[in-house]
């Protein structure tokens, strides 16, 4: 099954219904048109490689990790294949007009896997755990907008915001903000890194972080019939070389993620298909707005113009992905907007450089963090390219520590990564605003920041749409960072795998949805 | 060092040895491409007349790659092993001339290193540090200083008793004068046959560490970095992986033949 | 060899693990990023950063938090690993019973082949098999282990023609024959270099002895060649040939640390990548720590076997 388009799915008429206005209470809907009826039984065999360093999903940031605590743990709502907020947890919820105060309705005779009922306190108690610094939760980034949360009874939620934010259930859909047990949060929080107990459509049998994890069925889930496996494995090789041979002789019976180099291959391989899944994932090279040489918009336009992006995604990507006009805004996200491209062109580039007051072009070093390895890569590739226009660019690859101690958000021009968010604001705010939380680029830019807060608040999805649209057209212009290409999401499974799919987010998997095919 | 010719292995050795010199001395002058330029039609080929040893997957020429990556290897194992020699040297001549006291003391520290085996001497060190050329090249070669210094000191100890230089302090040289003229060049002999194997360890050693991401970093054209980096694409182009592993077998091979010649040149009954 | 020798080789390892720790330790506080760096990644706040550094008692002063560490080892506390929130000493348990079987799997191979190869080697010196031998012998020290490892994952467990898994672990208690079956490739990676080593030193110590005096002795007085090599030139060769075994467990011990981390073998080796590569304090000093004891201990037994083995060596 090979998707190279995401088809957005409206439940109701207007984009802002679903978001602000209540979802009718479906059971999680599945994405696929079954041209089989879906077969109990079978265990599911899982390949990745990097560790599963613990299973508390209010704190783990690990591509294995969000997979397990997509199977052990539910949110209150969960992010569908269309980017909209699917219900989870919550099967309703309504907003009043300024989209201040969010009331949800949550799903009755609903149970953690150690038996005990999930209520309203559930949520309280793990928002509020999420809250604390202490946590060092990824998902608090999300919540700080809440200024109170409230349990009127066991089966709703009024969450009061600080400020208007239409795509609050959305950004619910975190794949840190899954909820835990009153009962398990009230004990130490270290015990939930090897005990998981969460709503999810699997339990935790074994973990041994070192090769193993193992998941049965939930028997008490809350979809009818699902998850049709009676349990999942997950197997670690920390080495591409071994995993890749073990998919491919069928010890394993899916591939988290796969690499470029190999996908083809693993594609084209006997009994195996490929997936690819675009995504709004990139890779960036940052240009620090407020040192030189980068303060000159100039000179930043001329380095946008020296980068041939798709003969990037040719030979780092092997075309498995997307040119990208440097907004971090992908063709997945509801309000993008189609802006153009800067083509390359190292002649223009070298004149621009030229009037900026660098005749004889600017030698700088471009630090490359080591981890993951496409950074230098990209950094390697547009060495080359740029020489042409007159940039000497020294590729300095140093490991992940030293770059996040001493270059990330200090340095002038590195290569950053980072996945895909969930929703516009959460992706500009992520970088680029004045105030983000990560900011590294310097740009401070009023008009975009001002655009962003209005495309937060506003409830009117034409105005929005308009909003952002301009708002990826200032970046597009001033180039905060060069991005220049969006990296698809790959995956793979046997054919005997049915419904494995991956979300472009990479965090969410809908393994409930996954049967087994024996002839 | 005509006797080196006669021992089959010391020819091999010497042959395999001139051909990596050749490619570290004239490299950059043989090499067809500049080893880091793009030819992004051609990626991931086999050989051909236009690229001899084919391309890998950015479309650089293997054959300008592996004679680029010549200097940096040899020159890493090279100078590695040199640094350990030096300060390994320095320490077992003074531990062995200097009397019972302090060569106790130096040889109580040097056994503690030496209860660290090299690898993970050098993985910690390099952790520290920092990767990159420089920094395990550093790592290498103090991991190699203990070993290194057991050799000299004893060389220097059984040196010290023999009758020339029992001769020379009777006749009341200086000490200096005992240790420069008459010591240390009789005890060059087995450090310099331990120092040859040793090349080829630091070579392998430096592979080792470019695949585990410690080591020599893109873009350097270093050897094991060049199969750490090739191993995703070898099912497409396997001379990306076997060109700069054949290099690597042969420059660690040379050394070693050479280093076995000499051991059995300088005392032919010795043994490790 | 006395009590007292024992005694002071022992009191010997202990003070080098002293010092190990303590250079290690060293070693992570001079290091840029710290385990709440590394743990939280690009998505670390100044305060989630901070947070997380006092919970981790990173902020204490050095010597604090060397010596509190020390304390509790000594009282057999090995401490929570930072990055996998477990007791470091379950951890280690389980990598080390991992590691040390396959270290003794490659040993029992290496002794079983290499010594009858040199053995074989010596008795027909010059003729073709031994120069095979020696071949094989050379040209195993020359490949990295990670070039072998990939070779045999390419040819012996590819998809096309393999036979044998592609990495992988099968815990003893579920399934011998699994295990075994997945000990087959690591073991042999391990070995070869070992192998090439011992072969080499077996010949040159056997063609020694055979050339000796003693042996020509036995054979003049006429000591069937059987019984002159079993009994008389073997038992001369072992020792020296046992020595560069336990040199060797040096090599291995860093040879497993690649192998595992390609065979994804839960070992100790790879645990020890896994604790550098996110600067688990914890876990990297334990690691360490055993690996550098478990040298030290495989190279005394060594020299308690030589002692046994040829009466000639004495120790003071």
């Amino acid at each position: 099954m090979t998707q190279f388009s995401i088809k957005r799915r409206q439940l109701l008429a207007g984009i802002a219904a679903f978001s602000a206005l209540p979802a009718v209470g479906l059971s999680s809907t599945s994405v696929f048109a079954q041209a089989a009826a879906p077969v109990a039984g079978g265990i599911l065999k899982i390949s990745h490689s990097t560790r599963v360093a613990s299973l508390c999903i209010m704190q783990t940031s690990g591509a294995a990790e969000y997979l397990i605590g997509d199977m052990l743990y539910s949110g209150l709502t969960r992010m569908g294949m269309d980017m909209a907020p699917m219900p989870d947890l919550a099967t309703e919820w309504s907003a009043d007009t300024e989209a201040k105060v969010f009331t949800f309705k949550l799903r009755p005779g609903v149970t953690f896997h150690d038996g005990s009922p999930f209520t309203s306190k559930d949520v309280v108690a793990t928002y509020q755990a999420i809250l604390k610094p202490e946590t060092a939760s990824p998902a608090r980034s999300v919540l700080n907008g809440i200024a109170d949360i409230a349990a009127p009874d066991e089966l709703t939620v009024v969450i009061t915001l600080k400020n208007s934010y239409a795509d609050f259930p959305l950004a619910l859909t975190h794949p840190n903000a899954r909820i835990f047990s009153a009962k398990a949060l009230a004990g130490p929080i270290e015990a939930l890194a090897t005990q998981a107990n969460g709503t999810g459509p699997f339990k935790q049998k074994t973990y041994d972080s070192a090769r193993l994890t193992t998941l049965v069925k939930n028997e008490a889930y809350y979809a009818d019939k699902k998850p049709y496996l009676d349990g999942v494995e997950l197997h670690y090789f920390p080495d591409l070389a071994a995993e890749t041979s073990n998919y491919l002789s069928g010890a394993t019976d899916a591939m988290l993620e796969v690499q470029q180099a190999d996908f083809a291959r693993i594609a084209a391989a006997k009994g195996s298909k490929g997936q690819r899944v675009p995504s709004g994932r990139f890779v960036n090279i940052v240009m620090r707005a407020d040192q030189k040489p980068f303060d000159d918009i100039r000179v930043r336009q001329a380095m946008a113009m020296a980068v041939d992006r798709q003969t990037l995604v040719d030979i780092v990507l092997e075309g498995l992905g997307v040119p990208a006009a440097d907004t971090n805004i992908s063709k997945q996200y509801r309000f993008f907007a189609d802006v153009p491209e800067t083509t390359y062109d190292p002649v223009a580039s070298k004149k621009l450089l030229a009037e900026a007051g660098y005749p004889n072009g600017i030698k700088i070093p471009l630090v490359c963090s080591n981890r993951p390895a496409i950074r230098s890569q990209v950094g390697i590739a547009v060495k080359e390219m740029a020489a042409a226009a007159g940039f000497d660019i020294e590729v300095q690859t140093i490991p992940h520590d030293t770059y996040l101690a001493n270059v990330w958000r200090k340095g002038n021009f590195y290569v950053g990564y980072w996945g895909m968010q969930t929703n516009e604001d959460a992706a500009l705010t992520l970088l680029f605003t004045s105030d983000a939380a990560f900011a590294d680029t310097a740009w401070n830019n009023k008009t975009f920041d001002g655009l962003v807060a209005k495309g937060r608040t506003e409830l009117d999805p034409e105005k929005r749409k308009a909003i952002y649209a301009e708002a990826q057209q200032l970046m597009a212009k001033e180039k905060p960072s060069v991005l220049p290409m969006f990296q698809d999401v790959l995956t793979a499974s046997r054919d005997v795998v049915q419904n494995w799919t991956c979300h472009p987010m990479s965090k969410n998997f809908y393994v409930e949805d996954v049967w087994l095919k024996r002839a | 060092m005509r006797e080196l010719f006669r021992h089959p292995t010391g020819v091999a050795g010497v042959i395999l040895l001139s051909l990596i010199a050749i490619a570290v001395i004239l490299g950059p002058w043989i090499a067809p491409y500049d080893p880091q330029q793009f030819h992004t039609t051609a990626r991931l080929q086999g050989p051909s007349l236009s690229y001899w040893l084919g391309t890998d997957q950015f479309g650089r020429d293997l054959f300008s790659r592996m004679l680029d990556g010549a200097r940096a290897t040899i020159t890493f194992g090279l100078g590695a092993t040199i640094l350990g020699v030096v300060a390994g040297s320095i320490i077992g001549v003074t531990a062995g001339t200097m009397g019972r006291s302090v060569d106790s003391v130096i040889m109580r520290l040097v056994d503690g290193l030496l209860a660290v085996p090299d690898l993970l001497f050098t993985l910690l060190i390099v952790t520290v540090l920092g990767a990159g050329t420089g920094h395990a090249m550093l790592a290498i070669a103090v991991a190699f200083t203990p070993g290194l210094a057991r050799i000299s000191r004893s060389a220097v100890l059984s040196v010290r008793t023999k009758d020339f230089v029992q001769a020379a302090i009777a006749r009341g040289e200086p000490r200096a004068y005992v240790i420069l003229r008459e010591v240390l060049p009789n005890t060059i002999g087995p450090v310099i046959v331990e120092a040859t194997i040793r090349v080829s360890f630091a070579i392998m050693l430096g592979a080792t560490l470019g695949f585990l991401g410690l080591g020599a970093q893109p873009p350097s054209t270093e050897w094991g970095l060049m199969i750490a980096e090739a191993r995703q694409y070898m099912f497409r182009n396997p001379w990306c992986v076997a060109v700069p592993g054949v290099a690597i077998a042969m420059a660690a091979l040379g050394f070693n033949l050479i280093g076995d010649a000499l051991r059995d040149l300088i005392d032919p009954r010795s043994r490790r | 060899m006395s009590a007292a020798y024992l005694a002071r080789r022992i009191a010997a390892i202990l003070l080098v693990l002293l010092i190990v720790s303590f250079a290690v330790f060293a070693i992570t506080q001079i290091l840029p990023g710290n385990a709440a760096v590394m743990i939280l990644g690009e998505y670390a706040t100044p305060d989630n950063l901070a947070a997380l550094q006092l919970k981790l008692g990173l902020n204490d002063p050095w010597y604090v938090q060397y010596f509190s560490w020390l304390g509790r080892m000594l009282q057999g506390d090995w401490g929570t690993s930072v990055t996998l929130s477990q007791p470091v000493k379950t951890l280690i348990g389980g990598a080390l019973w991992n590691s040390g079987l396959l270290a003794l799997a490659a040993l029992v191979l290496v002794t079983v082949i290499a010594i009858p190869m040199g053995i074989l080697s010596a008795l027909r010196r010059g003729t073709f098999i031994d120069l095979i031998i020696g071949l094989f012998g050379y040209l195993g020290t020359a490949i990295p282990e990670f070039v072998t490892a990939t070779l045999l994952l390419v040819f012996f467990a590819g998809p096309d023609y393999g036979f044998l898994p592609a990495g992988g672990f099968v815990p003893l208690g579920e399934s011998v024959s699994g295990f075994l079956y997945h000990l087959i490739l690591p073991v042999v990676t391990l070995s070869i270099v070992l192998m090439a080593h011992i072969a080499r030193q077996v010949r040159s110590e056997m063609s020694d002895v055979l050339a000796s005096d003693y042996i020509r002795a036995a054979r003049l007085k006429g000591i069937p060649e059987r019984s002159v090599v079993t009994r008389h030139a073997l038992r001369n060769a072992m020792a020296p040939a046992i020595a560069v075994i336990s040199l060797d467990v040096g090599y291995l011990l860093g040879g497993i640390l690649v192998v595992e981390e390609i065979f994804a073998w839960p070992g100790l080796g790879r645990l020890m990548i896994f604790a550098l590569q996110n600067r688990d304090l914890p876990l990297i000093q334990a690691t360490t720590l055993v690996l550098a004891g478990a040298y030290a201990v495989s190279n005394l037994i060594a020299d308690i076997v030589i002692a046994m083995i040829d009466p000639r060596v004495r120790y003071a």
